[in-house]
């Protein structure tokens, strides 16, 4: 077995009010993927900028191949060899592809004078590294597919050099078809040597990728690091949250009843082409697919952003027409939408503002706000949905990712819908709280409510539907009921039968 | 909490007292040491004559920087607001005096420029979706090119004795605009803190997709902004033509500065979200009050200009190191 | 691949669109020359011509200082009030009886401090740089007038009109406008700092994760800048006889304005100094143009902004059918 190349001894952070890192011990090995897990504000983030020398630790020693080393900035960092991919990625839409990978090391002369040629050598020898020989590396970020946003960030990190790369949910908003692209990727870096710290919420991809595995918990270690054949997913999430959860997806079976919406033969654009189907009310309703599928977008013409062009909507069965989210709206349909802090939220206003934003106008007294109907509003919602946060005046962005999702859920139900459409309802949040909502879906269900949600991980949609509707290309390929909604058939479905003959290795990344 | 910020607060009392805190406290503050070194300075400046005439002064500025405050905090800008009381004045002596329009008429003529000048920002904004720095940058040169085009650059003047009494009368001890004044900073304030529609300023300018997402009518609510914004760029061109008896082509030329300096100073984030109009009235005084102050004590007219621009700075730097602690 | 999926609401193709919008200004300016030159043959003479150029050449040079500023994410309206004030310390040295050279080159000189001061302000003690740079056009204006309590500055000594001669059969103000645009755009182009300015205005964070650093880049935008204003501002002093006590007033209007017609983005990280410099010929030539076809010059600023707004209006409607 490889040595460390990296390795952290006792490591602690705090902020104020905060112990982010108590202790903290941690090490990877040239060549291996090592797991990182832990529900929000566990420690992750923190370990991940100690690591990469944004953040400095109050004690505790960082050994870089055996000595002792400190990483004042993320410089140095690189420079050592450290990189990371967040989430959030970092590129420059209106550069081209080559500049996002060398910017700020570009080969240059002594005066500083780029060769845009042979940074454009570079760049395509990396990326034919990634296998991904597609990319023209003179074009511009902006209008990139986020895997390919994606394979750029790595190309980045691999141009740094990079012996130790550290990978914040790298598959949170990628296609089936990519994450297959980016776990090749992966085992070709650790295949070469390079030491991968893997943070993710999907368990899956924890026994599908890496050797080891580590679970942080208010900033501690649980136990100790194992190799994930020593353990599985019932194991992990119980280190993860200290509790047993007795289920990830608790559908209770429902009677669904007359038909609340009805598409008929939708289209706009090239996205959304010919969509008809049927939502009935106390069902819920998973719509499957690739990201890129064109569900995201099926939802935002039945919400009114983008309008149907051609095709017809139904609500309880009177036509009706969408054309704005206002008329969305009066017509008892709420869109909770896939990026809450871009779509959803106003991050620097409160609880209160956020909560009744929506329905704002049944608050107002000649065109005044009620400040009393609105508190009582909202202290409803808070804790219906059990919205921790210390008082109605709370900023949302200092609240947890669940609980701004919850925020934004509040908004909505106080619109008091009749159909409800999730997107990615639960993308990014921690197991608890996802299993809260995952709950609270279940009772809007049996509350007469008609859900549907889009979601790109796969159990979630075959867990928590009565029915499945699979998107490819922008129209409905395919439906299934509870009973015949398998994996494979999902994914035979989402990816069309063709596919499926040519990457194989589909079926097997999703277990 | 070290981001502490002020998004639409000013609703309840308490919140009041701890956004004395903030920009509106430090503002005050600057406001009280004004007044008492300026009055050691001079002993004509703490009198009520002096104080009450300096708001015939500061009305017209005040009238714009009202909606300005909604528009910034709707996270755009009006650059224009100077020209476009130019032209409204411009109209209003043109339609009087070459056109012989009754006066009544001839003013209404200066507001409806306004509000169409106002619109068309609106709509260039809210509906075709061009930045509003360039928007009105543009419009802000169309709008005086209007005003020069139409009067050829010569003055009206002539204007019978009582139509001096909106900018020269009075109504008892007070100015008659500045009675004007105060009727709509009170209807601005309530507008903007307590109504839904003051929410969805404050929205619009937290988060623009979000504020749309959640039915908000976005489009309706800039267009409103901005002709609201014109109408009182026309409203001030109505009391500046009676203050000063005469429309000029080049009129408050630069006074956008002096406007969005005030609301700046004000607290209003010049990204949009948060800010008050109480802090932009403060603001806004400070200014009148250190300008007249320094001219009480010899310093030139337009060198006052100086002060302006150290105190915005100034203001914001400070604010800036209290909130970074 | 969808578009959908993308992390950036309009997928336009942004540097694509710049390059096209350089070419639509110049168009522009062709079918400008053309349309005017027909109505009236005399527009279409070196002289004329020319002159259009050197009275853009002031503005070009700053506008190469302004691109830098709004494709780092920012924007400086105080440049008006800095080319007042440095061509005022030039005319009054020069007046006093110092060199010329020394007088051009303390212009330079404070021009540079002030913009040293503005980038501090906004690089190091993070003010907006809208609101640095509006309460720097009142101070500086305010100090202007305070010192030379509204006097011109007049007998300058003749060395001191270095605008109104020529070398090598060209103006000299077109001279420093192709060095400075060339030189600029050179160093945007190609220069590691130069691109770290697209990076920062572009995505500051990603920049500061390179390896970059932010405030500094942004700093040395707004010292150039100065320098650059510095610069212009010997161009401008140099031209007349007189140097007036409110000179660059309004520049700041010409300056941007120039700069964004020629395509650079006022939300930062894209442009080019080429578009800008193309982008002031335009505004400039349309000013001349009008004179030629008999425009009432009190209509002038009207039909200039609507053509600014033109412009704008096109490029936004081409973006939209792009997203």
């Amino acid at each position: 077995m490889a040595p460390p190349i990296i390795e952290l001894r006792e490591i602690s952070k705090s902020f104020p009010g905060v112990q982010a890192l108590d202790r903290v011990s941690f090490e990877v090995r040239e060549g291996e993927v090592h797991a990182l897990l832990g529900e929000n504000g566990a420690g992750k983030s923190t370990l991940i900028k100690i690591l990469t020398g944004a953040h400095q630790p109050d004690s505790g020693t960082i050994l870089l191949r055996g000595q002792p080393i400190t990483i004042p900035d993320t410089r140095h960092g690189l420079k050592l060899g450290i990189a990371a991919i967040y989430q959030e990625l970092s590129l420059y839409p209106d550069l081209s592809v080559a500049e996002n990978i060398f910017m700020g090391h570009q080969p240059s002369n002594r005066f500083g004078v780029v060769s845009w040629r042979q940074m454009q050598q570079r760049a395509r020898a990396i990326l034919h590294e990634l296998d991904a020989d597609d990319l023209d590396v003179s074009r511009p970020v902006r209008g990139l597919s986020v895997g390919n946003q994606q394979r750029v960030e790595i190309a980045k990190a691999l141009s740094h050099d990079a012996r130790i790369l550290i990978m914040d949910e790298p598959t949170a908003a990628l296609t089936q078809h990519d994450v297959d692209r980016l776990f090749e990727i992966v085992r070709r870096l650790r295949a070469r040597g390079v030491a991968i710290i893997y943070i993710t919420h999907r368990l899956e991809e924890v026994f599908l990728l890496a050797d080891r595995v580590t679970v942080l918990r208010d900033g501690r270690v649980v136990g100790e690091t194992m190799h994930v054949s020593q353990t599985n997913q019932a194991e992990l999430v119980r280190m993860m949250v200290g509790r047993t959860l007795d289920t990830f997806f608790p559908k209770d079976a429902a009677e669904p009843g007359e038909v609340v919406l009805e598409a008929r033969n939708l289209s706009y654009g090239r996205t959304t082409r010919n969509v008809s189907f049927v939502l009935r009310r106390g069902e819920i309703v998973g719509l499957a697919g690739l990201v890129g599928a064109g569900r995201s977008e099926l939802a935002q013409v039945l919400f009114g952003i983008t309008p149907a062009e051609s095709g017809e909507i139904r609500v309880e069965g009177k036509p009706v027409r969408i054309r704005n989210p206002r008329e969305a709206m009066a017509l008892g349909i709420a869109y909770v939408p896939e990026d809450r802090k871009l779509q959803g939220l106003l991050l620097r206003m409160n609880v209160r503002e956020n909560t009744t934003l929506a329905v704002l106008r049944q608050l107002l007294r000649y065109g005044f706000v009620d400040d009393a109907a609105e508190m009582r509003l909202t202290q409803e919602y808070v804790d219906r949905l059990q919205i921790r946060t210390p008082s109605q005046m709370q900023q949302v962005a200092n609240l947890s990712g669940g609980n701004q999702q919850k925020v934004v859920l509040a908004k909505w139900l106080a619109a008091k819908p009749k159909v409800l459409i999730l997107d990615e309802p639960t993308r990014g949040i921690d197991v608890g709280a996802k299993a809260e909502i995952h709950r609270l879906m279940n009772t809007l269900a049996q509350q007469g409510m008609a859900i549907l949600m889009i979601s790109s991980e796969l159990p979630e949609v075959l867990g928590m539907s009565d029915r499945v509707l699979v998107m490819r290309q922008g129209t409905i390929v395919a439906e299934f009921d509870r009973a015949h909604a398998t994996q494979e058939a999902v994914i035979a479905a989402a990816m069309g039968a063709d596919a499926l003959h040519t990457t194989p290795a589909a079926s097997t990344t999703l277990t | 909490m070290t981001t502490e910020t002020r998004a639409a607060t000013s609703a309840q009392p308490s919140r009041l007292l701890s956004a004395l805190r903030t920009q509106e406290g430090v503002l005050f503050l600057v406001l009280v040491v004004i007044v008492i070194v300026l009055s050691l300075l001079s002993d004509r400046f703490l009198t009520v004559n002096n104080l009450l005439n300096q708001t015939r002064l500061f009305t017209e500025t005040a009238l714009l920087a009202l909606p300005m405050t909604l528009i910034i905090i709707s996270g755009g800008i009006d650059l224009s607001v100077g020209s476009m009381l130019a032209w409204s004045a411009v109209m209003l002596g043109f339609s009087w005096q070459l056109l012989g329009l009754p006066l009544p008429l001839a003013v209404v003529v200066c507001l409806l420029t306004g509000a169409i000048g106002g619109a068309i920002n609106g709509a260039l904004i809210a509906y075709v979706r061009v930045p509003p720095l360039i928007a009105t940058l543009a419009t802000l040169a169309i709008y005086r090119g209007f005003s020069f085009g139409i009067s050829q650059a010569r003055s009206a003047r002539g204007f019978p004795e009582e139509f001096a009494f909106w900018g020269q009368g009075q109504v008892g001890p007070f100015p008659t605009q500045f009675l004007i004044l105060v009727v709509l900073i009170v209807a601005m304030h309530l507008l903007l803190a307590r109504t839904g529609f003051g929410r969805w300023v404050y929205a619009i300018g937290n988060n623009e997709l979000a504020a749309r997402y959640s039915g908000i009518p976005v489009e309706r609510v800039k267009f409103t902004l901005y002709t609201l914004s014109g109408l009182m760029a026309g409203l001030a061109a109505f009391i500046f033509t009676s203050r000063v008896t005469t429309t000029r082509a080049d009129a408050a030329t630069g006074l956008e500065l002096d406007v969005i300096a005030a609301v700046v100073l004000g607290g209003t984030s010049i990204f949009g979200g948060s800010g008050s109009i109480i802090g932009t009235m403060l603001g806004l005084v400070i200014i009148t009050l250190l300008r007249n102050g320094l001219l009480l004590t010899g310093v030139k007219g337009d060198a006052t200009f100086m002060v302006i621009g150290l105190v915005l700075i100034a203001a914001v730097l400070i604010n800036n190191l209290v909130r970074r602690r | 691949m969808a578009t959908s999926t993308t992390r950036w609401a309009t997928p336009a193709r942004r540097s694509g669109v710049t390059l096209q919008q350089e070419g639509v200004i110049a168009a522009a300016i062709l079918g400008l020359t053309v349309v005017v030159s027909l109505a009236n043959p005399d527009f279409f003479n070196t002289t004329n011509l020319l002159d259009i150029v050197v009275n853009t050449a002031y503005i070009a040079v700053a506008a190469a200082g302004m691109t830098m500023v709004i494709v780092s994410g920012n924007i400086d309206i105080s440049v008006g009030s800095m080319l007042g004030v440095c061509a005022t310390i030039a005319g009054e040295l020069a007046r006093n009886g110092a060199p010329v050279p020394l007088a051009f080159a303390v212009a330079v000189l404070a021009g540079s401090v002030m913009g040293a001061v503005n980038g501090i302000l906004v690089a190091y003690a993070r003010i907006p740089a809208i609101v640095v740079t509006l309460g720097m056009l009142s101070i500086l204006r305010g100090g202007l007038i305070l010192v030379t309590q509204g006097r011109w500055i007049e007998s300058l000594p003749e060395a001191f009109f270095f605008s109104q001669r020529s070398t090598l059969g060209i103006p000299n103000p077109v001279w420093v406008m192709l060095i400075v645009v060339g030189l600029v755009w050179l160093f945007m182009k190609y220069h590691r700092w130069g691109r770290a300015i697209y990076a920062v205005g572009g995505n500051a964070e990603a920049a500061r994760l390179a390896g970059i650093n932010p405030q500094h880049v942004q700093f040395f935008v707004f010292v150039v800048n100065g320098v650059l204003v510095g610069l212009a501002a010997v161009l401008y002093a140099s031209r007349f006889t007189a140097i007036q006590s409110n000179a660059g007033q309004g520049f700041e209007l010409a300056v941007i304005s120039g700069t964004v017609v020629g395509g650079v983005s006022i939300l930062g990280g894209t442009g080019s100094v080429i578009g800008a410099l193309l982008g002031s010929l335009l505004i400039s030539q349309i000013g001349t143009a009008a004179i030629f076809l008999k425009v009432s010059p009190f209509w002038l600023q009207a039909v200039q902004g609507g053509l600014i707004l033109l412009t704008v209006l096109i490029d936004v409607l081409r973006r939209r059918r792009f997203a």
